[in-house]
């Protein structure tokens, strides 16, 4: 289990205040401190999407904006670097598993 | 229209802003949605009893400019352009100024290996964003693939916050990556000035007493491993392949020779719920590319670097750089950067000066030295600069 680092032996304590927000259809508590990223790993979800080729779980990489591996919907806004967006109190964020760009004529499966 | 415009708030954009922001109109712009760029997340000792918090120092750089500049995080810098001032097109509005200070640090490299893309597999930065920044635990307990200052500093904070570090290895052999058991040796060698009071018993003391060649002393080192620093290195094993279906469920170790070849039948298999994948720091330039600057590649300062002169100049008038995008090395070394950067815009040649004399002070006698050959990646850029200007 992945757990949040309240106190810490060097950088003391934090506090774990309870920020809701919605994952794929299920309300989640992250803290005012998180990305995207790190308020759904605190809750252990590790999978943040699935390979829109061969459907294999992706999760974080880089955590600083720079792979955009952790890619979701967040409020309808596809393609959200998660590691790069704060959490906001009732954000809904989506998985997604269609490319992240439709290539010319639709074609999805190139 | 801006007198300056900062690229990126972290050590070297924040304490440019510093010295401008009485005198000018500053706007400083970042990708992350908070300032202090890679120092939030850095930890380490650098003598006893004294930390270098770099969440602490960000808030402290920050605090002292955030009445006084403009900050728009979560701002993505697209494109920019330059006439007869600088205009800069971001995800959330263009904007134009006379200076333009590049201060974007530097990306983690990665080499590839079977398994690599198993959701927790991430860089050894991610971990230390996750662990000291959002204070989330990236695991339970970890495998570390490459060694290098980075990634072993990381190992530490790692165990600071009790998260275990299972074993630090060496990555698979490929063609983008070649490090062998002697250079990794080598690594520990020259980490002997970090924590000095602790640091690598073991390794440490075994090369020192050797008055042989390192090559000579890695066939010495146990092939498991040693415990140096509370940390678990194996300099004798290779990770070949991560497993897992769903996520991260263990990695497989090679043990290999001295020269880093594999020994086929000799594996073995370490569980763990993630893996932190490190291959060192690389400039980040993309922006002096948009401007089609003049690039060189010096392999002591981690890659591709814009050219600039010593006084953070580039071959475009009124756009400096500072900090990691000139060449890997400390947060000491970015802030002081910046102040250098800063203080060519508002002509301070005197303020120039002694900065310059602090960062040669500091890169001499710096804890964590990134690279062995930094000082002389320096001068060949010097010179590189100084031909090209000609």
């Amino acid at each position: 289990m992945t757990k949040r680092i309240t106190h810490h032996t060097i950088l003391g304590l934090v506090e774990d205040d309870k920020v809701p927000f919605n994952w794929n259809g299920q309300t989640l508590y992250g803290s005012s401190r998180d990305s995207l990223t790190s308020a759904l790993l605190a809750n252990d979800v590790r999978i943040l999407r699935r390979h829109e080729k061969d459907g294999k779980p992706r999760g974080l990489y880089c955590n600083i904006g720079h792979c955009s591996e952790c890619r979701v919907t967040v409020d309808g806004r596809r393609n959200q670097r998660a590691c790069m967006t704060p959490l906001e109190e009732n954000m809904t964020v989506e998985s997604q598993d269609m490319l992240p760009y439709l290539t010319e004529g639709g074609k999805r499966d190139v | 229209m801006f007198d300056t415009i900062i690229i990126g708030s972290g050590p070297a954009g924040l304490s440019a802003a510093g010295i401008l922001k009485d005198g000018q109109n500053v706007l400083i712009i970042d990708e992350y949605y908070h300032p202090g760029g890679r120092l939030l997340g850095q930890l380490y000792e650098e003598e006893k009893d004294v930390w270098w918090n770099g969440q602490e120092i960000a808030d402290s750089l920050f605090g002292d400019v955030k009445e006084a500049v403009a900050f728009r995080p979560s701002t993505s810098v697209i494109n920019i352009e330059k006439d007869a001032h600088f205009t800069i097109h971001t995800t959330r509005g263009t904007f134009e100024s006379y200076n333009v200070i590049v201060a974007t640090g530097a990306r983690e490299k990665s080499f590839p290996l079977p398994g690599w893309d198993l959701p927790g597999v991430m860089t050894v930065g991610a971990a230390q964003v996750l662990t000291n920044f959002q204070r989330v635990a990236p695991g339970d307990r970890g495998v570390i693939i490459g060694m290098n200052p980075l990634s072993l500093v990381i190992a530490l904070e790692l165990g600071y916050a009790d998260i275990e570090v299972a074993k630090i290895c060496l990555p698979p052999d490929n063609p983008l990556n070649e490090q062998s058991p002697v250079d990794a040796f080598e690594t520990l060698l020259a980490l002997g000035g970090l924590a000095p009071s602790k640091f690598i018993a073991s390794a440490s003391r075994l090369g020192a007493k050797l008055p042989l060649s390192h090559k000579a002393a890695v066939k010495l080192f146990p092939k498991s491993g040693v415990n140096a620093m509370g940390l678990p290195i194996s300099i004798r094993e290779k990770v070949t392949r991560i497993n897992g279906r769903e996520q991260v469920e263990s990695v497989t170790v090679h043990e290999v020779d001295s020269k880093g070849r594999i020994l086929p039948k000799k594996s073995r298999t370490i569980p763990c719920d993630f893996v932190c994948i490190s291959d060192g720091l690389a400039p980040l330039s993309e922006i002096c590319s948009l401007l089609n600057m003049k690039h060189v590649y010096i392999e002591s300062l981690g890659g591709y670097v814009p050219l600039h002169d010593n006084r953070m100049r580039t071959e475009i008038e009124n756009l400096y750089v500072a900090g990691n995008i000139t060449g890997i090395e400390n947060a000491k070394v970015a802030m002081l950067q910046g102040e250098l950067a800063a203080s060519q815009i508002i002509g301070d040649e005197a303020n120039s000066r002694t900065t310059l004399e602090k960062i040669n002070h500091e890169r001499y006698y710096a804890k964590v030295k990134f690279h062995p050959e930094l000082t002389r990646g320096k001068e060949q850029l010097e010179s590189l600069w100084l031909e090209y200007m000609k």
